[in-house]
């Protein structure tokens, strides 16, 4: 390992960290626009972080080990699969070994660890919550490997660095495949997520809460981990659809001004990709949870087209 | 010069979206949506036309365009969304043997049948042009598409439009395989027309005797009280 892997997963994690609460602010903010509402100053989410570092952290009576561990575990899990993920600056040479199916396997694990969260508190609504996300998991989980496969397939590499050098280098902007891709691509953002209209991250309601009931029994500085974890889930899987589908302006050298112009053209794209999404989850209703399955079903019907049309080219 | 370059990728890029509209068609509940997404796919296949007539140069697509543009981008949605006012249908929430997912699903395996045995018929035309290949796939890949909506769909306006995709397919197929006459296009699209009428007219009435059809008429607000249709 040389100095400029270090820099490289410094520069990941540092960055990702940091515009992470942005992005969420600016989809609340968005949200709260279309219903008429001022929303939240887009710092907000810094001061709540900060706020909750700073509160007591509280333990149910029934909560065991995992209870204790699980926050670090789950941002610790993201944060690796962020060293994966090149954001603002695509190295000629691969300086992090990352593969698609690695960071996949990241994803699910942090899943898993806040489902036996949910369990651990021994609480009915944790238990409710863990219960629905395993069930929806079962159907994503495919789903996710098919829309990889669709991307390393057009791509020709599991590397995460070959494909989004690819994308970048030698990937025609207004290719069709890349077209297709971006629709389930974005699906999975919605889904992984928790959002409208799989789930809403915002309501307390036991008829309807997944991923906010397996958090419940949880606060202080633990709640503002889980808070920072989900927001930098959401910000990798951006980085995936943005470096892939409008790879323009990621650093391709290692200078203070393309880096600069990396991240400051990262954050602008992370916005306008905000902004769509707040749009989006306006402009629908939360899915019954039967009904969820039709959701993912597009993520799959686009995911396979993309490997037809890429065949048949 | 740049515009016969960039051609392909565009023709490509309808063609993949029409596909997508067809897809779409067969999962979307909403009867508005319904319609504007075969409005989006006729005008699709206008920009398919027009991008053929840059990269082909027959000048009888410019015709087909704008015949296409008229009756199925502009005349034949706005009936269909005339018709839905009157009737106040919203959604098409009913649906026959295969719900949204399984369609959608059945459609993937339709595209792959129909990409492996054009593989083999069209062995010449893939090896010779893929463009023209794609075109292909994809128009017969919509009719049988078309056709799924067709079965699946209880409401006889969905049903409507599942024929009028069909058609749409049988357009796609013909602009890069066959070469459609203009004549046979045109009578095609007047045949569309009398289709969406009679629907539209049995939609009200099928199920009532010719005594009750006045009133029915009326109820819908298609008939005004003095005797003309309003």
């Amino acid at each position: 390992m040389n100095g400029e892997s270090i820099l490289f997963g410094l520069l990941n994690v540092a960055f990702v960290l940091l515009i992470s609460p942005f992005f969420m602010m600016v989809i609340k903010k968005v949200k709260a626009r279309v219903q008429g509402r001022e929303g939240p100053h887009l710092l907000q989410g810094y001061y709540n972080l900060a706020k909750l570092f700073r509160k007591e952290t509280l333990y149910s009576e029934y909560a065991g080990f995992i209870s204790r561990i699980a926050p670090y575990a789950a941002l610790s899990i993201l944060l690796v699969a962020a060293l994966q993920i090149p954001l603002i600056w695509i190295p000629e040479q691969e300086l992090v070994t990352a593969n698609i199916i690695v960071f996949l396997y990241l994803l699910v694990a942090g899943r898993l660890l806040i489902a036996l969260l949910g369990l651990d508190t021994a609480s009915t609504f944790g238990g409710m919550g863990s219960s629905r996300e395993m069930s929806l998991s079962a159907i994503i989980e495919p789903v996710t490997v098919v829309v990889f496969a669709a991307l390393v397939y057009v791509m020709g590499s599991f590397s995460i660095h070959g494909i989004f050098r690819t994308a970048m280098t030698t990937f025609p902007a207004y290719s069709p495949t890349v077209l297709l891709l971006s629709v389930p691509l974005f699906i999975l953002i919605i889904v992984e997520t928790g959002r409208v209209p799989v789930d809403n991250p915002e309501t307390h309601l036991e008829l309807t809460m997944v991923h906010e009931g397996m958090l419940l029994d949880t606060s202080g500085r633990n709640l503002a981990l889980f808070e920072l974890s989900h927001a930098v889930k959401q910000t990798l899987l951006m980085a995936i659809l943005l470096n892939i589908v409008v790879p323009a302006g990621i650093a391709l050298e290692l200078s203070a001004f393309a880096l600069v112009l990396g991240g400051a053209v990262f954050l602008l794209k992370g916005t306008v990709l905000c902004v769509i999404i707040g749009l989006f989850e306006s402009a629908y209703a939360k899915m019954r949870f039967f009904q969820i399955p039709n959701f993912f079903m597009i993520a799959f019907f686009f995911s396979i087209l993309t490997i037809f049309i890429e065949v048949m080219m | 010069m740049i515009l016969t370059e960039v051609a392909p990728a565009w023709i490509r890029i309808c063609l993949i979206l029409v596909l997508v509209s067809g897809g779409f068609l067969l999962s979307s509940r909403s009867l508005k949506n319904l319609v504007r997404t075969y409005q989006l796919q006729s005008f699709l296949l206008v920009l398919i036309a027009l991008g053929l007539v840059v990269l082909e140069g027959h000048t009888i697509l410019l015709l087909v365009a704008a015949l296409t543009l008229i009756s199925k981008v502009f005349g034949i949605p706005a009936f269909i969304r005339l018709i839905q006012e009157r009737m106040s249908i919203q959604q098409d929430l009913r649906f026959s043997y295969l719900r949204p997912p399984g369609a959608l699903m059945l459609s993937i395996l339709i595209i792959l049948l129909v990409y492996v045995c054009f593989a083999q018929i069209l062995e010449k035309l893939y090896a010779a042009n893929s463009l023209f290949f794609l075109g292909s796939v994809i128009g017969v890949s919509l009719v049988l598409m078309g056709l799924i909506a067709v079965c699946t769909r209880r409401m006889a306006i969905s049903k409507v439009i599942g024929y009028l995709s069909m058609e749409n397919g049988v357009l796609v197929f013909g602009l890069f395989v066959t070469e459609l006459p203009f004549f046979i296009e045109f009578v095609i699209i007047i045949d569309l027309i009398i289709l969406v009428l009679l629907t539209s007219i049995m939609t009200v009435g099928i199920d009532s005797s010719i005594e009750e059809y006045k009133s029915r008429m009326k109820e819908f607000h298609l008939l005004s009280e003095e005797g003309g249709m309003s």
